[in-house]
C-alpha cells in the first residue's frame, strides 16, 4: 500500500543522494529510506515559513494548536513538528513557537472513535509539547454566548438544564442519515477545536490533512451544497471562524503519509488509530455510507494512479475567491460560514422543490446556510427528518 | 399492512417514490409535481418570452422526447404564447439514428409540432461516413463532438429560430460540475451551470447568423430518474437505448460518483448543482453579481454535450492518463524554479478555450474581510468569433472549421486529435484498466 513499490526497485539507486538503494518511487523518483523522509520533512516545513525562529520574539513564544484525531496525517503531522521544533532548539537554543496538542474525545459518538489512550502514549513519545484534551460535546459550553448553535437544537435539548453531555447525542439521534450525522460531528468537532484555540490563546490552527484529504473535501463539500464555502475551507490563512488555519501538509499525498509512518524511526504506527474493521465493513452498506466515505474511497483509487489529479483539484479550488464579507455578513448558525444575500436554508433558488412549503420563516431564523439544512432539516425538532 | 396515501393528496394510494426526496406520491400528483418545477424553474429564470419561436433539440431520447412533451402541456397550460418546433440532427452514421429519427417523426404527429431534420452533409458537407472514411475510425470521435457542438446552433439559424431549448438534466449538470473540478477546469465549470448560455455578439446584423443563438436547459432540476418515471407514466414513445460508447474517463468517473451520491443522500445531486452555481460566482473574472443565474448567459460555444455517435479508438482514460502525464511534468518543472502555464486544452484536446491555469501555487496571501477582491482578478477571458463561421471559439478560425478545412484538403489526419490518444499503448492499457476500475466503485444498494 505504500508508494509505490515497484518490482526490482532494490536494484535502483536513490535519484536524489545517489547512493543508497531506493524503497520507494515517489511521483516518479526513486528515492532512498532518508531522502524519502527528508522530502516529507522539506514539503511540511516550507509550509511553517512564518514560524521561523526569527519571527518570534525571544520573550513571548508564539503558541499553535495541532488537532490529533490519530490519524496517519496528524500523527505523521506531530511526528514531523517535533523533529522540526528540535532542530529549531539546537541551531539557534529557542523554538519559533510552541505546540498544544489536542485531542478531541468523542467516545460513544460517531463509528469507532480513537481511544483517549493514545494520548498518553503521544505524550510519553513527544514529552516537550503541552498536551490537553476535551469531550466534543463541551462544544455547547464554549460557545454559550453563541446562541445561534444552541438554537440549531431539537427543542427538547436546548433547555438550559440540560447538561451538555446529553445534548449531543439527542442532537445527532435526531438526524436522518450517516452522512447527516457524520457532518454535523466534523463541524462541531471544528468549531470545538476553534474556540479551544482561542481559548488556550493560540494564534492559529495546524491542521494535519493531506492533499488528497484537501481533495476529498473539496469534491464533498459540493456534493453536501457547501461549494460556496470552498475558499474558506481549504485556504492557508485567516479563516472564517477567526484564527489562522495553516495545512502543512497540504502537499503531501495520503499514501506518501502511509509511507512515512512506517519509515519514520521508530515507526509511527503504535500512535495510529485503525478504525475497526467492522466500522468499515458497516459503512459499505448504503445505509450506513457517508458522502464522505465515498469521496474517501474515490480519491483513494485516483490517488493510485492519478496523483497529479489529486492535486490539481486542490489547487482549482484554491483559484476560487472569497467573496468580500464585513463584520455585518451573517453566518450559519452550525458551520459558521459567511452567507451571503442572505442565501439561507433550501428554498428560494431555481432548484426549489415545489414541496409546497414557502421559505419558512423558522428556516430563516435558524440561519443555517445550504449544506447545514440539508443535514439538519427544520423538521428535526420533532424527530421527523426527511 | 394498509396501503400508504400520496404525501401531496393525501387521497389517492402511494405508488412512485419520489426520486428527489423519496416522498411517496401517486402517480397523478408525481406528474403534477413534475411539471410544476419545469415550469416554475422556467418562470423563475424568465427562460422564455411571448412570441418567441423555440427550437427543441430533439434526438428521440427520453430527455428531449420529455422537454417536448412537458413543454407543449406547460405552453398550453399557462399560456406562455410561445412556438415550439423540434430539431433533429443526421450525423450521417448508417443505422445509427434510423430507429431515434423514426421516434422523433412519431413524436412530431403525436404534439403537432413542425419537425426539421438537418444532416451534418447539410450543415457541413461531410456526413460521418464520410469522415470515417476519410480520417479512419481513430479520432473521429473529435469530429462528431466538435461538429455536433454546433450543429443544433447552425440549424436554428437556418429556421431563423433565435433560442434553441435542449434536454440537459440535473444529473448532467451534477456530472460536469464534478468532472470539472476533476478536471481543474473552473471557467468550463462556471458556464456549465448557467440555466442560460449564449453567444454573445449583439453586434453581428445578420438575422441568419448563428452567433446569437440563446440556448436554455428547462430541465436542468429535474432528475434522471425522475425524467424515466414521467415518460413512463405518460406512456411517452421515445428511443431507449444506452449510448454504447464509454464517455471519457472524467465524465465516465464522475457519473459514476453522482450515481453512488444520489443512493447515499438523493438530495445530493441538486446539492451539487446548487454548489456548481454559487461556485460560479467565485471563480476569478466572473461577473460577481450574476453568477450562474444571469439571464443573459454566459458564453455557449463551450458547452459540453454528452455521448457520441461513434467513438471508436478512443483510449478509455487515456484523457485522464494525458492529463496526468502533463501535470507531472509541469509539477517537476515548478520544482525545478521554472515558471510553467498550461491550458486544460492542451491536455485534454477537447477544452479548445478555457483558460490558462497557471500551475504555480498561488498562495491565497489576501482572505481578509476588508480586502477587495476586484484588484486581485485577472483579465476576463477572451471570446472571440470564428473568423470563417462567425462561431464563438477562442481561436481565430473555430475547431469546427480547422476541422472542415482538414477534410476539405483531403488530409487524412488532424493534430486535434492527439489529445485522445495516449502517448504508449501499455501505458494506455493500465491506465484504461485503472480508470474501468474507477468507474466500478459502487457500493451495494439497499
Ligand atoms: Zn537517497
Ligand atoms: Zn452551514
Ligand atoms: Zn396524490
Ligand atoms: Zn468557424
Amino acid at each position: 500500500m505504500p508508494g509505490k513499490h515497484v518490482s526490482g526497485i532494490a536494484e535502483q539507486t536513490c535519484r536524489r543522494c545517489k547512493e543508497n538503494s531506493a524503497v520507494l518511487v515517489v511521483r516518479t523518483e526513486p528515492l532512498c529510506r532518508d531522502c524519502f523522509v527528508k522530502y516529507v520533512h522539506t514539503k511540511a516545513i516550507k509550509r511553517m515559513e512564518s514560524f521561523r525562529v526569527r519571527n518570534s520574539a525571544p520573550d513571548q513564544q508564539r503558541k499553535i494548536l495541532l488537532p490529533i484525531s490519530f490519524g496517519v496525517s496528524s500523527v505523521s503531522l506531530l511526528n514531523i513538528l517535533d523533529h522540526h521544533l528540535k532542530t529549531q532548539k539546537s541551531k539557534t537554543g529557542r523554538t519559533g513557537f510552541a505546540l498544544v496538542v489536542l485531542f478531541v474525545d468523542a467516545t460513544g459518538v460517531g463509528r469507532s472513535p480513537p481511544d483517549k489512550a493514545l494520548l498518553d502514549l503521544a505524550k510519553e513519545r513527544f514529552p516537550e509539547h503541552e498536551y490537553t484534551s476535551i469531550p466534543l460535546h463541551e462544544v455547547f459550553d464554549l460557545v454559550s454566548e453563541d446562541t445561534s448553535l444552541l438554537e440549531i437544537l431539537p427543542t427538547i435539548s436546548s433547555n438550559k438544564s440540560l447538561p451538555s453531555s446529553e445534548r449531543l447525542p439527542v442532537l445527532l439521534n435526531s438526524l436522518a442519515s450517516a452522512t447527516a450525522r457524520a457532518d454535523v460531528i466534523t463541524i462541531l468537532r471544528t468549531r470545538l477545536i476553534v474556540e479551544q484555540a482561542k481559548k488556550l490563546e493560540c494564534e492559529g490552527i495546524l491542521w494535519g490533512d493531506s492533499t488528497t484529504k484537501l481533495a476529498e473535501k473539496t469534491l464533498a463539500e459540493t456534493a453536501k451544497g457547501r461549494g460556496f464555502s470552498l475558499p474558506w475551507q481549504i485556504a492557508d490563512g485567516e479563516s472564517h471562524l477567526g484564527i489562522a488555519f495553516n495545512y502543512p501538509l497540504r502537499d503531501l499525498l495520503k499514501k506518501e503519509l502511509v509511507a512515512y509512518v512506517d519509515m519514520a524511526d521508530p515507526s509511527l504506527s503504535p500512535l495510529v488509530h485503525e478504525p475497526s474493521k467492522t466500522a468499515n465493513q458497516l459503512s459499505m452498506s448504503s445505509k450506513n455510507t457517508t458522502i464522505d466515505d465515498l469521496m474517501t474511497q474515490y480519491f483513494e483509487s485516483v490517488e493510485a494512479n492519478f496523483p497529479s489529479i489529486v492535486s490539481n483539484v486542490v489547487r482549482t479550488s484554491g483559484k476560487l475567491e472569497v467573496t468580500p464579507i464585513s463584520t455585518s455578513t451573517p453566518h450559519c448558525s452550525l458551520c459558521s460560514n459567511p452567507v451571503t444575500d442572505g442565501r439561507f436554508g433550501i428554498h428560494g433558488w431555481g432548484g426549489d422543490q415545489e414541496d409546497g412549503l414557502v421559505p419558512s420563516l423558522t428556516e430563516r431564523s435558524k440561519g443555517l446556510c445550504y449544506g447545514c439544512t440539508r443535514s439538519i432539516p427544520r423538521q428535526s425538532a420533532n424527530g421527523d427528518g426527511a | 399492512m394498509p396501503p400508504t396515501p400520496c404525501a401531496l393528496c393525501k387521497t389517492n394510494r402511494a405508488l412512485i417514490v419520489r426520486p428527489k426526496d423519496h416522498s411517496k406520491l401517486c402517480k397523478a400528483c408525481f406528474i403534477q409535481v413534475f411539471e410544476t418545477e419545469i415550469h416554475h424553474t422556467i418562470t423563475a429564470n424568465k427562460l422564455f418570452h411571448r412570441g418567441e419561436k423555440i427550437a427543441m433539440g430533439a434526438s428521440g431520447g427520453k430527455d428531449s422526447t420529455v422537454l417536448a412533451s412537458v413543454l407543449k402541456t406547460l405552453n398550453e397550460r399557462h399560456d406562455y404564447g410561445v412556438e415550439l418546433i423540434l430539431l433533429s440532427i443526421d450525423e450521417g452514421i448508417k443505422g445509427y439514428r434510423d430507429d431515434s429519427l423514426e421516434t422523433v417523426k412519431r413524436n412530431a404527429q403525436q404534439y403537432k409540432m413542425p419537425l426539421t431534420i438537418l444532416g451534418y452533409d447539410e450543415l457541413y458537407g461531410w456526413t460521418m461516413d464520410q469522415v470515417v472514411e476519410q480520417v479512419g475510425k481513430k479520432g473521429n470521435c473529435t469530429y462528431c463532438g466538435v461538429f455536433r457542438r454546433q450543429a443544433l446552433d447552425r440549424g436554428a439559424a437556418r429556421l431563423g429560430v433565435k433560442h434553441v431549448v435542449t434536454g440537459h438534466n440535473a444529473d448532467d449538470i451534477a456530472e460536469t460540475v464534478l468532472m470539472n473540478l476533476l478536471r481543474g477546469d473552473l471557467p468550463r465549470l462556471s458556464r456549465t451551470t448557467s440555466i442560460v448560455t449564449s453567444t454573445p455578439s449583439a453586434a453581428s446584423s445578420d438575422p441568419k447568423s448563428h452567433t446569437n443563438i440563446k440556448r436554455s436547459k428547462p430541465l436542468k432540476y429535474a432528475y434522471e430518474k425522475e425524467i424515466v418515471l414521467y415518460a413512463h407514466h405518460k406512456s411517452l414513445d421515445y428511443f431507449s437505448t444506452e449510448c454504447i460508447y464509454s464517455p471519457e474517463a472524467f465524465r465516465g468517473s464522475a457519473r459514476a460518483l453522482i450515481k453512488n451520491l444520489e443512493r447515499v443522500r438523493p438530495s445530493a445531486i441538486l446539492d451539487v448543482v446548487r454548489s456548481g452555481e454559487d461556485m460560479a460566482k467565485l471563480v476569478p473574472g466572473s461577473d460577481d453579481s450574476c453568477g450562474g443565474n444571469c439571464a443573459n448567459g454566459a458564453p455557449a460555444a463551450e458547452e459540453e454535450e454528452g455521448g457520441c455517435g461513434s467513438s471508436n479508438g478512443r483510449t478509455a482514460g487515456g484523457e485522464m492518463a494525458n492529463m496526468e502525464q502533463q501535470l507531472a511534468q509541469n509539477e517537476l518543472a515548478t520544482e525545478n524554479g521554472l515558471e510553467v502555464e498550461i491550458t486544460a486544452g492542451a491536455i485534454s484536446g477537447q477544452s479548445h478555450s478555457s483558460g490558462t491555469t497557471p500551475l504555480r501555487n498561488r498562495e491565497k496571501k489576501t482572505k481578509n474581510k476588508s480586502e477587495a477582491v476586484a484588484s486581485r482578478k485577472p483579465p476576463k477571458q477572451v471570446m472571440g468569433k470564428c473568423s470563417r463561421c462567425g462561431y464563438l471559439s477562442s481561436q481565430e478560425v473555430c475547431k469546427a472549421c480547422v476541422l472542415l478545412e482538414g477534410l476539405n484538403k483531403n488530409r487524412p489526419k488532424n493534430a486535434i486529435q492527439v489529445g485522445y490518444e495516449a502517448q504508449d499503448t501499455d501505458n494506455a492499457d493500465s491506465m484504461a484498466t485503472a480508470t474501468s476500475r474507477l468507474r466500478n466503485v459502487q457500493i451495494q444498494a439497499d
